[in-house]
């Protein structure tokens, strides 16, 4: 049975194990390096604790565990201010109109302007997975379980939460998008400069990227074939996210150009859709597997559960999701349908 | 003899044909009779002062006296961008470092540009395959700074030329192919061609506005940024050896670079002195190599004449002209004219001690320049 919960320092050799599997990225995901990681886990703790600041604003790390091994199987995050009190990079993909009266031509330029109009959206992100998990409704959970702990907190949260999906990377490693663009500025490949990501903030290599518009028609074929489309393996996410009810708008990412998905956050569907109840018993296992999560910061639980019945006010599951949730009879639950 | 004159309507079949055979690449002067009859007015109206000074374009013939024809041509735009947008890119630098990732990159980046506007533009050069060669496109070209010093007042402090960039034998550009052909989708003969009839700044405008990375850009269009067609590196080479130099900035569709000079540094401005005519009736032996001849003009703003002659007519405080000379640039006996050396490394024109000085010339050498603030 799985279960999320906010990562523990404990946690930080199995977290870098899962992270370490996962190719270069650049973007929005978790840093390879252990000192990093460290102090992610650490501040991820003092935002569920409530005490993230101005200056660094709360960003949560999630952690899918296999409850009967202890096992972590995937981590999740969310930054509830995108940027992360700095500057936010994305390209945002536009046209001008190229006119002129006297010669009757009139043409369509796409043009990719630098922007931070994303900037302190919510964002989510740092979404890994065992690669035997994708897919399952394991994966479904660990990705929509934010989403829950966004309804319950929804006070610490955007009006609007956006994602960055990877875009395309060849089986070479080789990014059509950074080889094209990025690469000029920097003089290093797409894994040397993920690894300094990693190190320093993505912010920090996002502005050495050029400060104007670039034409889309100066990069080469591959990388305006790569313009806003997801990496193949990130696929199932972007299709659950697309259900979730996030949508690819005119933004990208400025490393890779993947697509990034905007949404509404009072509009997600987990959102929608999910209820407080109070938790009642049953001794009957049968019936629909739904997501269930209860808990207030730190103590946040998510996992899945069959439920027997589900009134107005009261929900009955079986008694060992209540200890998975550490919770007991009356306590408040969040249940969402899988 | 040959005569530098203004371009008078009698020169419009001579200038037809010297525009058809000069073929692709000489943007300013199409072979469009209608095109040239009205820069040929243009002229008039410019050497008549019945146009604003700023408005002026001074286009000069190169006459062979004996036929009358004219076998040449070249010219100066008062000001460039008065009545329409003059564009160009400078070629600058962007530079991304970052001590923490090791980074120092230099990234050669285009700038669209206006900055050559309200700059004189020394332009439309053009001489007759029979002619050259013999100093006469020297002569054709230098006659322009002996004007533009004469006549300040009307020019701007600097001066400028665009220089032919590299296209090959088919009239293709690498640099327009890889740039301005993406946003104008157009080979660029046609737009050269286009740009000749006065449509260049309605191109420029369908053109990148934002800067332009030349990494971005492949090699080929690179390598040429900067870089003039071979045809014109000649005319590069005399420029430069004038003083004129690579400003920074370049053709937005070729890459061909612009090179500028202040006109009191240009050389034959630097090098120019005048003298009194002495009209002589002895006969002198007219015809010795460019390199022992000088320009001489007379100082007349609307019927400005330059011919050559030898070096060694220069005395002390006169010049002696033959008859037909003098009758030429249209100046008497006791008239003031200019001289300054045809050629450089040549022999210059001193004010004392003989004809073929090559002492340096100093600026009190110069008693009888009429405007002082100078010199």
């Amino acid at each position: 049975m799985w279960l999320v919960r906010p990562a523990r320092p404990d946690d930080l050799d199995q977290i870098l194990d899962i992270a370490g599997e996962q190719g270069a990225r650049l973007s929005s995901t978790l840093p390879k390096q252990r000192e990093a990681m460290a102090r992610k886990i650490e501040h991820s703790c003092r935002s569920f604790e409530g005490q993230a600041t101005e200056d660094a604003p709360a960003r949560f790390l999630f952690v899918l565990e296999e409850i009967d091994s202890g096992n972590i199987m995937g981590t999740a995050g969310i930054d509830a201010r995108a940027g992360n009190g700095q500057p936010f990079y994305n390209y945002r993909r536009d046209a001008l109109i190229h006119a002129s009266h006297e010669l009757g031509v009139s043409r369509r330029v796409e043009v990719l302007y630098p922007s931070h109009g994303l900037t302190d959206q919510s964002l989510l992100c740092g979404l890994t997975i065992k690669p035997e998990l994708q897919g399952t409704d394991a994966f479904e959970l660990l990705s929509r379980s934010r989403i829950l702990f966004m309804a319950e907190h929804r006070g610490w949260f955007h009006a609007r939460t956006v994602v960055e999906i990877q875009g395309v990377q060849d089986d070479d490693g080789h990014v059509p998008f950074w080889d094209s663009l990025g690469r000029h500025f920097f003089n290093m490949d797409f894994q040397t400069a993920d690894q300094y990501s990693g190190i320093l903030s993505k912010t920090f290599i996002a502005e050495l990227m050029p400060p104007n518009p670039i034409y889309v028609t100066l990069l080469s074929p591959a990388a305006q074939a790569a313009l806003g489309q997801p990496h193949t393996l990130t696929v199932p996410n972007l299709e659950l996210l697309q259900r979730e009810g996030f949508q690819a708008g005119c933004y990208l990412d400025i490393f890779d150009a993947g697509p990034v998905l905007e949404a509404r956050t009072d509009s997600l569907r987990t959102l929608v859709t999910s209820h407080r109840k109070d938790l009642h018993g049953s001794h009957d296992e049968s019936g629909e597997t739904c997501l269930i999560s209860a808990g207030e910061g730190r103590e946040f639980r998510c996992t899945l559960t069959t439920v027997t019945e589900s009134l107005e006010e009261t929900l009955k599951v079986p008694v060992q999701t209540w200890q998975r949730l550490n919770r007991s009879a009356g306590d408040t639950v969040r249940i969402a349908p899988l | 003899m040959l005569l530098i004159r203004p371009l008078q309507d009698k020169d419009l079949d001579d200038l037809y044909t010297m525009a058809l055979n000069a073929g692709k690449g000489l943007t300013t002067l199409p072979a469009d009779r209608e095109l040239l009859a009205r820069k040929i007015d243009h002229a008039r109206e410019t050497f008549s002062q019945r146009c604003a000074p700023e408005a002026g374009l001074y286009l000069f013939a190169l006459e062979d006296t004996e036929s009358g024809r004219a076998v040449g041509i070249s010219g100066i735009q008062a000001r460039v961008g008065l009545d329409e947008v003059f564009y160009n890119y400078r070629l600058s630098l962007t530079v991304n470092a970052s001590r923490e990732l090791d980074v120092h990159v230099r990234t050669p980046t285009l700038h669209l540009s206006n900055d050559m506007t309200d700059t004189s533009e020394i332009c439309s050069l053009l001489l007759s395959d029979d002619y050259k060669g013999g100093g006469n496109g020297l002569l054709l070209s230098r006659c322009r700074f002996m004007y533009l010093d004469e006549f300040r007042k009307h020019f701007s402090e600097k001066v400028f030329a665009e220089m032919r960039g590299v296209s090959d034998e088919a009239g293709r550009s690498p640099l327009w192919d890889a740039l301005g052909c993406k946003f104008f989708d157009m080979p660029f003969s046609e737009a050269d061609t286009l740009s000749g009839l006065g449509n260049k700044s309605f191109i420029a405008e369908l053109m990148p506005k934002y800067p332009i990375y030349l990494p971005m850009l492949p090699d080929s269009a690179r390598s040429v940024i900067g870089r003039v067609h071979q045809n014109t590196a000649p005319a590069l080479k005399m420029l430069q050896a004038e003083g004129f130099n690579f400003n920074g900035l370049v053709d937005i569709f070729d890459g061909g670079p612009v090179v500028e000079a202040f006109i009191h540094n240009i050389r034959t401005v630097r090098e120019s002195i005048n003298r009194y005519v002495l009209v002589t009736h002895k006969s002198m032996d007219l015809d010795v190599p460019p390199a022992e001849r000088v320009m001489v003009s007379n100082r007349a703003f609307r019927d400005f004449r330059v011919t050559t002659l030898p070096a060694s007519c220069i005395g002390p405080d006169t010049v002696s002209l033959p008859e037909d000379v003098a009758r030429a640039l249209q100046v008497e006996s006791g008239d003031s004219v200019r001289l300054a050396p045809l050629k450089e490394g040549s022999v210059r024109p001193t004010h004392g001690g003989g004809a073929n000085g090559m002492s340096d010339l100093s600026g009190r050498g110069r008693p009888h320049r009429s405007h002082s603030s100078w010199d």
